[in-house]
């Protein structure tokens, strides 16, 4: 048999861990997407992924760990940044040094973390989700529903048995003026990859009884801050948009805004919040109400003083009124009398008027009567000096035949009798 | 006498409606057409209104320890 160098395994591991560990792999700021995350015995571990560009195929996968002295820094570092905790789905920027253990094999310790290129990532997704809900024109459809005037018929999605829903519920039915509520929950998983699924299933289970429901408030356990990379989902904000019922948001802290809180109706810190929130709108219900009845009492009861006082009026008025009366007629009867007066005042002037037109009438009728009488006596005395009268007394006659006058002698012969008038008569001759 | 107006069954209104009509009520005692006749019938009416809006709003204790026990919190 051939003489061989033969290792150990452990001896081989030392090879490959001499290998691995090398300046080249030490503190190396990488970045990764986490995911399985979990915390045992202290430690942080999770795999770190690097998908492709659609997200479907892992391209690269590794082992990380935060070592227990290490992960109170780096996670309140995150924290402080991002509002979140190291989850699933987050896409980080991580210094590692690569390390290599005879039984646990190869693993990346991560020793800083940069919280900036995590919140960087995050504010581009929603952005992106945002800009796409808006391109599609559902941003605003969920915020601009009409909300019932109470809403007093509450569906609720949260996790069963969480505390957030338990604090949403007490709140809701133990305020102090007893406003009714039906409340049902519909129960979802609020961590995680099935949140966007469960949350848009329950969504989806309500609305199939949409006319029995105010609206939907989406909630979840108080305690830790946790996860909520899952709710950063383009398919549930886009179901909340479009969803029929107005919407309430309670599911982060002050500063864990989601893309849910840019197309919810209503978006509150905490479920108690929430319930804080609906009560208010029973008590400014109720407030309108009192406000309505009191205006209504008080309208009435002045209505009546009203009344009474016009009657108390008129009883004052009752033993002076008929006195009082006959004055006023005595007083407009005078101002009639001398309105009369003023109106006989104001004829005079027409009535000189019409005479003086009258008399002026007559003038001019006799003025004209006289003229026309002149031309007729001129045209007389012309007449009379051209009729045959005053031709025959300055010393002409006329002479007839048979009664027509004879102008020409040859229209005359022998023996015809003739008449001759004179100024003064006529005689009848004979001719020759 | 004028004549008594007639009003909707207030179980067949929704809430907006009862509201709706408390706040007509209320314009016409504040005007000078309401008729100092109809004001008892007006206030009756108004009163019957609140009445239900109210309790449509409010739950009794037990309707309350019915409601937190079927929610099992």
């Amino acid at each position: 048999m051939e003489q061989r160098e033969t290792l150990t395994l452990q001896q081989l591991q030392q090879r490959i861990n001499r290998l691995i560990t090398c300046d080249a792999t030490r503190d190396v700021w990488v970045t990764a997407e986490l995911s399985d995350v979990a915390v045992r015995g202290g430690h942080c571990y999770m795999e770190l992924l690097q998908k492709d560009q659609d997200g479907a195929v892992t391209l690269a996968k590794a082992r990380g760990i935060i070592w227990s002295s290490a992960l109170k820094g780096i996670s309140a570092k995150f924290h402080a940044v991002t509002g979140r905790p190291l989850a699933t789905g987050l896409k980080v920027m991580v210094r590692v040094t690569a390390t290599y253990h005879p039984v646990y094999g190869f693993s990346l310790q991560i020793t800083d973390i940069d919280p900036a290129y995590t919140m960087g990532d995050l504010l581009r997704r929603r952005a992106e989700i945002i800009n796409r809900l808006r391109s599609e024109g559902i941003l605003e459809q969920n915020r601009s529903l009409e909300w019932t005037a109470v809403p007093q018929r509450i569906a609720v999605i949260s996790a069963p048995g969480a505390a957030g829903y338990g604090d949403f519920v007490n709140q809701l039915l133990n305020n102090p003026h007893k406003l009714r509520f039906a409340v049902k929950l519909f129960p979802a998983v609020m961590q995680g990859d099935r949140t966007p699924s469960t949350v848009i299933a329950a969504l989806e289970a309500i609305a199939m009884d949409s006319e029995e429901w105010d609206c939907v408030v989406i909630i979840r356990g108080g305690g830790a801050t946790s996860d909520l990379a899952s709710f950063e989902d383009y398919d549930l904000a886009a179901a909340v948009a479009m969803y029929p019922l107005p919407v309430v948001i309670g599911i982060g802290h002050e500063r864990d805004i989601t893309v849910l809180d840019y197309v919810a109706n209503m978006r509150v810190k905490t479920p108690t919040a929430a319930a804080e929130w609906l009560v208010g709108r029973g008590e400014s219900a109720l407030s309108t109400l009192r406000d309505l009845g009191n205006a209504i009492a008080l309208g009435s009861s002045e209505k009546i003083a009203g009344a009474m006082h016009r009657l108390a009026y008129f009883e004052g008025l009752l033993p002076v009124l008929p006195m009082q009366t006959l004055e006023r007629r005595k007083a407009q009867l005078l101002t009639v009398t001398s309105q009369l007066g003023a109106v006989a005042g104001r004829i005079g002037p027409h009535m000189a008027r019409l005479d003086a037109m009258a008399a002026s009438l007559l003038t001019a009728t006799a003025t004209i009567t006289d003229r026309r009488r002149a031309r007729l006596d001129a045209l007389e005395q012309i007449a009379s000096a051209l009729s045959p009268a005053a031709t025959l007394a300055r010393g002409y006659s006329i002479t007839r035949v048979d009664g027509h006058a004879v102008t020409r002698a040859e229209s005359l012969s022998r023996g015809q009798t003739v008449t001759t008038i004179l100024a003064d008569g006529s005689f009848t001759s004979t001719v020759n | 006498m004028p004549e008594t107006p007639v009003f909707t069954p207030v179980e067949t209104m929704s809430y907006t409606q009862a509201v709706t009509e408390l706040e007509n009520i209320l314009r016409t005692m504040q005007s000078d057409k309401c008729d100092i006749d109809l004001l008892a019938c007006y206030t009756r009416r108004a009163t019957e209104l609140l009445e239900s809006c109210r309790s449509r709003l409010t739950a009794t204790d037990a309707e309350l320890r019915e409601i937190l026990a079927s929610l099992g919190v």
